[in-house]
């Protein structure tokens, strides 16, 4: 008798509590489902963004590095320029009309970035410490190194860093690059000009002998002339870490460019074709030596967007 | 709900207690001696809960068919009536609370898509209702002859039909945000009053299957539990976790200390929350929400052309009617439409990053296998 009350008193208690704690957990989800998302979503970044409410995106994009950025029939094409219409277009600008590609050399890139007369750069901008103190930067989203382009009558004479340190060579390089740097670290002189295409048309001229620069750049040239140069493989060592500038006072701007390039990143790793594999298929992919892939993005905040309850597999 | 067909759920209380004393309890308090007598004979018996789900009504002396008849009648007109009610009420708050507006979306959208739109954004919210009533319900019910007159969820309970009892627990399954389906078992235990010892006679035996079955259940959640902790996100564990194991002890007598300020309490609470969890409802959209690109024919520049962001009303040969986000209605010329695109709301954000087993946990089941039918859910840049 005694044993029956308390089993039927312990039962009574656990019925109690049990009754107790789903009511609370019931309420607890009933207030969970009425919460705002704790997690800034893209809209939200978009909202800070210098950009929002801005009827036209402006880009920086060079427009004269085949296979990167160019003009042709006056409309850009290139592999940045392709990153550049993804980014955009995932902000909210796509098509023509909503996007305005302003031409930038490569010292103007940093400028133009302060200057406010563009919005974002996507102009084979290496990230270095030295520039992040200036402008801001998001990706990288191609990993590069530093070659050397001969003309035909000097690919036996030119092999190696010993050559171009040859005072018979003239070499050429852009002026405000991370190559000229690196040339000059390696004790080479260098004729500093505008622009790579203006190396190329000197070398034409016969004007300079060799020009040093990013390999997805002189990839360009050599496609523009496939008879007339090759690229020489040299050890400088450093590879470029190719990224997008964003103005350095426009931190939320900067979070969506990182987001959405993981977000290709991340498709692109799940075996979907990815806006990066598009674009470098359509451009750089046949004219490398070597294949390659979509370098994961640094810093990618963690945003909430609408299609994030999308199957992942 | 109260006068639904007065029907006593076969099976539904299997469980509890022999409600010989309440069952006679009630009408007394509720109606005069003009009620037929009750309490003595079977056949009485069979009347009193109709008296009781209509208690102004108990002296009415009308014939039992024809009492179910009229009940049924009227539950149907609540059917149809309430979601008729609410859409109109929705169309009032979407006009922007302007009458011109309202009536010109009165006169454009269709009492079909207007029914259909209304049950797609409130079926969550109808079956959570049913559900926490049920649930509620089967434990008074259990506890009923603890006190001195039936409660209001008691007695819905009661004469409500177990299959629809069972209907409102499947639309939950299927339209409750897979987070919170855990909690559907203690509610369905308590709903139906079941206990383990339905398992099996032998309590070993019970043990075992209800560990096995629990272990399953933790090893399919083991992938979102690891994420869960990795975010320090505690209420989703919870709310995985702990359910189930309520759902053994859910089942059977309250103290009558408990239930006295339980039944009360908890009915006004399903009634405050059922009001809160309207509003919501009520302001959700009727329409779909789109962008609308305009711009006059042959023109290119970004300037030249105008995004609108709101819901279309109507589209004539001449004008498309859009009810904009912000307010206003605007014709549009059909000839100036560039483009048009379907857009998400925000309210549609996640607030997890947590998935069982590639299904978003905010997802409903219904949801979940929407999502697997069309994967790809690309948001246009217009949207934006």
């Amino acid at each position: 008798m005694g044993v029956s009350l308390s089993n039927s008193r312990w039962r009574s208690v656990a019925t109690t509590t049990a009754v107790a704690l789903t009511l609370l957990l019931g309420a607890a989800a009933g207030c969970d489902s009425q919460r705002e998302p704790e997690l800034p979503s893209v809209q939200e970044k978009l909202r800070e963004s210098h950009i929002w409410g801005q009827p036209v995106l402006r880009i920086g994009v060079a427009d004269d590095e085949p296979l990167m950025g160019e003009v042709r029939n006056g409309v850009h094409v290139g592999f940045d320029v392709e990153i550049a219409r993804y980014i955009a277009a995932s902000l909210g600008y796509e098509g023509e009309h909503r996007v305005e590609f302003v031409n930038v050399s490569t010292e103007d890139r940093i400028p133009a970035l302060q200057g406010g007369v563009v919005d974002l750069v996507v102009s084979s901008f290496s990230i270095t410490e030295d520039r992040k103190k200036q402008v801001s930067f998001a990706g990288p989203y191609f990993v590069t190194t530093q070659e050397v382009l001969v003309p035909n009558r000097h690919r036996a004479a030119i092999r190696t860093i010993e050559d171009l340190r040859n005072p018979e060579y003239k070499i050429c390089t852009s002026g405000g690059s991370t190559t000229e740097a690196e040339l000059e670290k390696h004790q080479v002189s260098t004729l500093v000009v505008k622009d790579v295409w203006d190396c190329v048309k000197g070398i034409r001229a016969g004007k300079y002998d060799a020009v040093s620069s990013d390999e997805t750049i002189l990839a360009g040239f050599v496609a523009r002339h496939p008879t007339e140069f090759e690229i020489v493989d040299m050890p400088f060592g450093t590879s470029e870490l190719l990224g997008v500038g964003v103005p350095i006072g426009d931190p939320a701007l900067r979070d969506l460019v990182a987001y959405f390039l993981d977000k290709s990143y991340q498709q692109g790793r799940n075996g979907e074709a990815s806006p990066w594999q598009t674009a470098y298929n359509r451009t750089l992919g046949p004219w490398l030596r070597a294949e390659k892939r979509q370098p994961q993005p640094l810093d990618v905040p963690k945003l909430v967007d609408f299609d994030d309850k999308a199957p992942q597999r | 709900m109260s006068t639904a067909p007065a029907t006593t759920s076969g099976g539904s209380d299997a469980g509890r207690p022999p409600p010989s004393v309440p069952r006679t309890a009630v009408p007394p308090t509720a109606t005069p001696p003009t009620v037929t007598p009750a309490g003595s004979t079977p056949p009485a018996e069979q009347l009193v809960p109709a008296s009781v789900s209509t208690p102004a009504r108990g002296d009415s002396g009308w014939d039992p068919a024809e009492r179910r008849a009229r009940a049924s009648q009227s539950f149907w007109t609540a059917v149809v009536g309430v979601p008729a009610i609410f859409s109109v009420l929705r169309l009032g708050i979407e006009a922007g609370g302007e009458l011109q507006t309202t009536l010109l979306l009165v006169a454009n959208v269709g009492p079909v898509n207007l029914l259909a739109g209304f049950l797609t954004t409130a079926a969550r919210l109808l079956s959570t209702v049913l559900v926490a009533v049920f649930a509620l319900g089967g434990v008074l019910v259990a506890s009923g002859h603890r006190l001195a007159r039936r409660p209001l969820f008691a007695r819905w309970t009661e004469i409500t039909p177990g299959w629809f009892v069972a209907a409102s627990f499947l639309m939950a399954l299927v339209t409750w945000p897979m987070l919170y389906l855990p909690l559907l078992l203690p509610a369905f235990a308590a709903a139906f009053q079941l206990r383990p010892e339905r398992l099996h006679e032998r309590p070993a035996v019970r043990a075992l299957i209800v560990v096995a079955a629990y272990a399953g259940y933790l090893w399919l959640l083991v992938p979102t539990l690891r994420d869960a902790w990795r975010q320090a996100e505690a209420l989703p564990i919870v709310l995985l976790v702990v359910p189930p194991l309520l759902a053994l002890f859910v089942a059977g007598p309250l103290p009558r200390m408990v239930i006295r300020p339980l039944a009360p309490v908890t009915q006004l609470a399903v009634l405050v929350v059922l009001v809160w969890a309207a509003l919501p409802v009520i302001s959700t959209p009727v329409l779909p929400l789109t962008v609308t690109t305009v711009g006059e024919p042959g023109a290119t520049a970004a300037g030249a052309t105008e995004e609108i962001r709101g819901h279309v009303v109507t589209t004539d040969d001449v004008n498309m009617v859009i009810l904009q986000e912000r307010g206003g209605v605007r014709y549009v010329p059909v000839d100036q439409v560039r483009g048009q695109v379907l857009c998400p709301s925000e309210e549609e954000l996640p607030r997890y990053r947590l998935r069982i087993h590639d299904f978003h946990v905010e997802d409903s089941l219904l949801e979940g296998l929407g999502r697997r039918v069309r994967p790809v859910h690309r948001v246009d840049a217009a949207c934006r």
